[in-house]
C-alpha cells in the first residue's frame, strides 16, 4: 500500500498541477494512527471525492488539511501536508492564514447566531477594510455564488437560524466563498439534507470548481462518481486506490475498491 | 390481558395523581408565604413605602432608602462579578477545558459557590470595613459580589460548554483568530444561557442579609454615599421583624412581600430569556 497512488496516475490526469499534497502524512488521536503515511496530491480546478467505510479516516484527512484539529491537545500530524508548496505543518505557520486559504464546510449546517449579512461580513470584515457599498457587493457575490441570493436577498437582516437546513449549508458555503479561499474541503455535505437542496448543492460545485480547488468527503458512492474528477478510496486508515473517478468506477484496480463500489462492504 | 392493561392504566394514575400531589405541595407553601407576606404587611403596602424613608418606632413611614440602597449594592455586585464571572468562564470553558486546571478551578468555585454567606461577610469585614473604620454601601456591593461571582462563573461556563463544538470549528476554519471566535460567535451563542445566570445571580443577592450585617450594616436615613452605611431591604426586614413595634413589623412583612415578589419576577424573566434562547 506504501505506493504512492500519485506516482501510478495515468498521464492524462497529470495535466492539472498539484494544489495540495500531503506526503507520508501520519495522523494520531492519542496514540491511535489514523492515517497511516498517506501521500496524495489534490489537482488544482478539480473536485477530488474522498470516499470509504466509516472510520476509514477521510474525515481526518480532510481536518488534517485545514489544521482544525490543532483545537484539540492530543491530535497530532506527522510528515507534509504541502500548499502551493509550503509545508503548512512546519512549526511557525500561521494557522489562521492556512485557514483563510482552506475553506471548510462541515456536515452539519453551521450557521452563526447572526443575521444572514453578518454572517458573511463577520469573517469578511475582520480580514479586509472594505466600504460598506463594496461590503454590501462582495455579499451578494457570495450568496450568488452559494445559490442562495435569490431566496434571501429580502431578508438579509434576519437571523440565520431562521433558513432551512438546505439554506443554512448554503449559507456556510458562501460565509467560506466570500473570503475567497484556494481550496474548499467539505465534509458530508450533503448527508443532513433532503435531495432537493442536495442537488442544488451538486449543481454549486461545478460551478465552484472553476474557480476553486475542492475536496470532497462523501459516504454517497453516486454523489462521488456525479461530483467529482477525480477519487480516493480510504480503507482503515491507508490510500488504496486513487485516480480519475470515471476509471476507479468503471474499472478499480484493486479488489477492495471493487467489492466496496459495488456495495460488498462498507 | 385485560388485567394487565387495567393495572398499567391503575399505575399511570397513581403516578401522576403523586407528582400532582408533589407540585402542589410545593406551589401550596409558596403561596402560603406570599399570602402570609401580603396579610401581615397590609398595613405597611401602600405607595408610601416606595416613597418615605423607615420611620422610627410609632410612627409612619416607608422603605424608600432601604429600597435605594439595596438596589446600589446588587448594582454594584452586579457591575464587579459579571465581567470578572464571565472572562472567568470563558477562560474555563473555552482555553481550559478538560485540563486539570479548569478542574481544580472549578472546584474551588463550587467551593465559594456553597461558602456560607457569613462567613463571606466576615471576610469582607476585614478587608473593607475594618481598615476604613466604618460600614459601607462599597463593603455591601463587594460582599453580594463575591457571592454572586460563583453563580455566573458555573452557569456561563455551563452554558459556553453548550455551545456546539461545531460552531466552534465552523468559525475558526474561517481563519479568524481565537479571542474574535470566542467574544463574537461563542459567547453570542451562549448569551441566554450566561444572562440567565446573572438573573439567577441577581435574584440570589437580593435576599442576602448575612453578608451585608457586617458590611453595609443599616442607615435609618436617606443615603446616596457608598461610602457611608447603607439601609437595604434584607437587614431592615432583619431588624424591624426582631423589634417589638407593629408598624416596623408591618414594614418587614411588606418589605419581605416585595423581595418575594421580585425574585419570582426575575425568575419568570429567566424561563422566558431561557426559553428563547432554546427556541433560536
Amino acid at each position: 500500500m506504501n505506493e504512492m497512488p500519485h506516482t501510478s496516475l495515468p498521464p492524462a490526469a497529470m495535466n492539472a498541477p498539484a494544489k495540495m499534497r500531503t506526503r507520508d502524512l501520519s495522523f494520531f488521536y492519542g496514540a491511535r494512527e489514523a492515517l497511516k503515511s498517506i501521500s496524495l496530491d489534490f489537482l488544482e480546478n478539480q473536485i477530488t471525492a474522498i470516499i470509504g467505510p466509516s472510520g476509514c479516516g477521510k474525515s481526518t484527512l480532510l481536518r488534517a488539511l485545514n489544521r482544525i484539529y490543532d483545537l484539540y491537545p492530543g491530535q497530532r500530524a506527522e510528515g507534509e501536508i504541502l500548499l502551493n508548496g509550503e509545508n503548512i505543518l512546519s512549526p511557525g505557520v500561521n494557522v489562521a492564514y492556512v485557514r483563510r486559504r482552506v475553506g471548510m464546510v462541515f456536515q452539519k449546517p453551521t450557521p452563526f447566531p447572526l443575521s444572514i449579512r453578518d454572517n458573511i461580513t463577520f469573517a469578511l470584515g475582520h480580514f479586509e477594510r472594505l466600504s460598506k457599498a463594496d461590503m454590501a457587493d462582495r455579499v451578494e457575490e457570495a450568496l450568488r455564488q452559494a445559490a442562495l441570493w435569490d431566496e434571501v436577498k429580502d431578508i438579509l437582516g434576519r437571523s440565520a437560524l431562521s433558513l432551512s437546513g438546505g439554506q443554512q449549508q448554503r449559507l456556510s458555503i458562501a460565509r467560506t466563498l466570500a473570503i475567497r479561499p484556494q481550496v474548499i474541503l467539505l465534509d458530508e455535505p450533503t448527508s443532513a439534507l433532503d435531495p432537493l437542496s442536495t442537488n442544488k448543492i451538486e449543481e454549486l460545485l461545478d460551478q465552484l470548481v472553476r474557480q476553486f480547488t475542492v475536496i470532497i468527503v462523501t459516504h454517497n458512492l453516486q454523489q462521488a462518481a456525479r461530483a467529482s474528477q477525480r477519487t480516493i478510496f480510504m480503507y482503515d486508515g491507508e490510500v488504496i486506490e486513487a485516480g480519475v473517478t470515471e476509471e476507479m468506477f468503471m474499472a478499480p484496480r484493486e479488489r477492495r475498491t471493487a467489492d466496496y463500489i459495488s456495495g460488498r462492504f462498507g | 390481558m385485560n388485567l394487565l392493561v387495567l393495572r398499567r392504566k391503575l399505575f399511570d394514575a397513581v403516578m401522576i395523581a403523586l407528582s400532582l400531589g408533589a407540585t402542589a405541595f410545593t406551589l401550596f407553601w409558596l403561596a402560603w408565604i406570599l399570602w402570609t407576606t401580603v396579610t401581615q404587611g397590609a398595613s405597611a403596602l401602600k405607595l408610601s413605602i416606595f416613597t418615605q424613608m423607615t420611620p422610627p418606632p410609632g410612627s409612619d413611614g416607608g422603605l424608600l432608602n432601604a429600597f435605594f440602597g439595596s438596589f446600589m449594592m446588587v448594582v454594584l455586585g452586579v457591575v464587579i462579578a459579571t465581567p470578572i464571572g464571565v472572562l472567568a468562564a470563558i477562560y474555563l470553558a473555552e482555553y481550559k477545558r478538560g485540563t486539570r486546571v479548569a478542574g481544580v478551578i472549578g472546584f474551588v468555585n463550587d467551593i465559594l459557590l456553597s461558602a456560607p454567606s457569613i462567613v463571606i461577610g466576615l471576610f469582607i469585614y476585614e478587608l473593607l470595613v475594618l481598615p476604613f473604620g466604618h460600614f459601607s454601601g462599597y463593603a455591601g456591593g463587594v460582599a453580594l459580589a463575591m457571592i454572586m461571582l460563583p453563580i455566573v462563573v458555573r452557569s456561563s461556563a455551563v452554558a459556553l460548554e453548550l455551545v456546539p463544538p461545531e460552531t466552534r470549528e465552523a468559525a475558526l476554519a474561517l481563519g479568524l483568530p481565537r479571542w474574535k471566535v470566542t467574544l463574537s460567535v461563542i459567547a453570542r451563542a451562549a448569551r441566554p444561557g450566561i444572562i440567565t445566570g446573572l438573573l439567577l445571580g441577581v435574584a440570589r443577592i437580593s435576599g442576602e442579609t448575612a453578608p451585608l450585617l457586617f458590611t453595609a450594616l443599616n442607615n435609618q436615613y436617606w443615603t446616596a454615599n457608598p461610602g457611608a452605611p447603607m439601609a437595604n431591604i434584607p437587614v431592615v426586614i432583619f431588624q424591624y421583624a426582631m423589634s417589638p413595634y407593629d408598624n416596623w413589623h408591618a414594614l418587614a412583612w411588606a418589605g419581605a412581600f416585595i423581595v418575594m415578589l421580585f425574585v419570582l419576577t426575575l425568575g419568570i424573566i429567566t424561563r422566558v430569556v431561557f426559553r428563547q434562547g432554546a427556541r433560536s
